[in-house]
């Protein structure tokens, strides 16, 4: 194990489709110097910088040359962490792996997306020359088909779909920083938003958003001193399945890199009922369907019952389970940012500092990324060192 | 907020490229795209330690991290295991153009193959589409040695 280490400080923007009045790197500084201000910190306080990106989105490249003046790293120790959607948690992972090695204090870690700058579909056309860009259907479409083949498998309804759409809109109400904030959407609305890839409706999908995200991550001494109520790491870990989509069999339903990330983390911690452990699950949801599919792999319900915690609210804000009181990727989804945002929001609601949006007597708080096909890294936050 | 408060419009950057890449295939997509082309055949590889058979084939198994130099060929039948029917405009990869839609696409698992491969269904309509559904695939006449070689899948009745 490493030492300890909590998060003392997070930041955001307010994400929205396109911030035109700002450029990426200004964006950056604005959830740096969010993060520092809500942790009582100074730039020069900071011993390293941790930048998380996805690649190419923007079409432009060596973003932690472009934006890591805006994140503060000038003249410190920094990297950048670019592995598609799990960037930003993978960022905050290697952040605290950096205060956790001993050998940095005070570590920054900033994701960041621009989507309006670029063009997303591009980017993800930018994949394996050889095969998956001849024939791949972007985002949507792969999990369009990893949709069909869940269904199929664990019965999953659509109105169960519609309905974290629904749940993910609402809590986004109470999160000044969503995208989406949808008071009044109603399943009947979602199934009724036109099909983009069958059978994923517009209003299944996560939009697009421009959006940054800060956390601070300090040693145990500086935590004690600097944060009333630190957010201690307890566990942190990544797997990355195989590369193509068709070698992962019925990936929703396995989902094989959650589901062992979620048990060494779950081991680590001694977690063995996480749907009576946690207080607040903040879980990368990119479509409604892997949130249902989610639920089952980290071990809240037992396979093919991920739609019945939809149906009897166990996951709402005033279930035995509240997940993602922010308003979760469904609403908000600047993908660099979109991870770290997990972590953030896990962060925020142990230092008690969730305001609208705060769940009750948080003491251990779940934050999960997606990345790629079928990569995932699991974070587990508490209010006790040990 | 797409003005600044004298009320003019934001300044823009407009960029626009035409770039070129050319991809050495590399071993072993070299072999299967010569078979695809020469032979119309579709070939796998086999891991020696865990048997499974990688279609696109890959020199090292990323399970068993493995050599594979077993050659097999595979289909051109296969079964549908995932399907969609895209309804969005989106770049194909392979010209940097929005591709034609509506249309099919699936994960197919070719007979004799352990891994799914995702291609272009002929039939696009959900309703004739199911899981479990067999496929066979047609390919171009005249081949270049890449995966457009393989036009679509086409259904078959058995």
């Amino acid at each position: 194990m490493g030492k300890k280490v909590a998060i003392i400080g997070t930041g955001q923007t307010n994400h929205c489709s396109s911030r035109e009045d700002l450029n990426e790197m200004e964006l950056v500084y604005e959830a740096a110097s969010a993060a520092l201000r809500d942790a009582e910190m100074t730039i020069a306080e900071i011993d390293a910088v941790v930048l998380a990106n996805m690649e190419l989105f923007e079409g432009r490249a060596l973003h932690d040359m472009w934006c890591g003046e805006g994140g503060g790293a000038f003249m410190k120790h920094s990297f950048k962490i670019s592995t598609g959607g799990t960037s930003g948690t993978s960022g905050a992972i290697s952040g605290y792996y950096h205060a956790a090695s001993g050998l940095f204090d005070r570590v920054m870690v900033v994701g960041f997306e621009k989507h309006s700058d670029g063009n997303t579909s591009a980017g993800m056309a930018l994949t394996d020359p050889f095969w998956d860009r001849h024939v791949a259907a972007a985002a949507i479409g792969n999990f369009a088909l990893s949709v069909s083949e869940y269904m199929a498998d664990r019965g999953v309804t659509q109105e169960q779909s519609a309905k974290v759409a629904v749940k993910a809109r609402r809590n986004a109400c109470n999160n000044p920083h969503a995208h989406l904030q949808m008071p009044d959407l109603t399943v009947k609305e979602v199934l009724e938003s036109p099909v983009l890839a069958y059978p994923v409706h517009r209003l299944e999908m996560c939009p697009q958003s421009d959006g940054a995200c800060a956390i601070i991550f300090a040693s145990e001494e500086i935590a004690k001193k600097r944060c009333p109520r630190p957010a201690w790491v307890r566990a942190a870990v990544t797997r990355h399945d195989h590369i193509y989509l068709g070698e992962v069999k019925n990936r929703l339903a396995t989902m094989r890199s959650l589901r062992e990330a979620a048990r060494v983390a779950y081991e680590t911690v001694g977690i063995r009922e996480p749907l009576k452990e946690f207080d607040v699950a903040e879980i990368y949801d990119p479509l409604t369907y892997a949130e249902i599919a989610w639920y089952e792999a980290l071990g809240f319900c037992k396979d093919g019952e991920g739609g019945r915690l939809i149906d009897d609210g166990i996951t709402q804000m005033d279930g035995e389970l509240p997940v993602n009181p922010s308003g979760g990727v469904i609403s908000t989804n600047p993908v660099g940012a979109s991870g770290t945002i997990r972590v953030a929001e896990a962060a925020l609601q142990i230092h008690g500092r969730g305001g609208k949006r705060q769940i009750p007597d948080v003491n251990l708080a779940l934050a999960t990324g997606y990345g790629v096909y079928c990569w995932s890294d699991v974070v587990i936050l508490s209010s006790r060192p040990d | 907020m797409n003005r600044n408060r004298e009320g003019e419009e934001l300044l823009r950057v407009p960029i626009h490229m035409k770039l070129q890449y050319r991809f050495p295939a590399g071993a072993h997509y070299e072999r299967f795209f010569r078979e695809l082309k020469k032979n119309g055949k579709i070939m796998g590889v086999r891991c020696p330690e865990c048997e499974r058979v990688l279609v696109p084939p890959r020199p090292v198994c990323g399970e068993c991290f493995t050599r594979t130099d077993e050659w097999v060929e595979v289909g051109p039948k296969g079964t549908v295991v995932a399907h969609t029917s895209i309804y969005f405009p989106f770049i194909d990869g392979s010209t940097g153009k929005p591709r034609p839609i509506p249309y099919g696409a699936g994960l197919i698992q070719l007979d004799g193959a352990y891994s799914a491969i995702n291609h272009i269904l002929e039939e696009g309509d959900p309703d004739k589409l199911h899981v479990g559904m067999r496929v066979e695939a047609v390919l171009k006449e005249e081949r270049e040695g890449n995966i457009g070689d393989i036009l679509y899948f086409k259904t078959v009745e058995e």
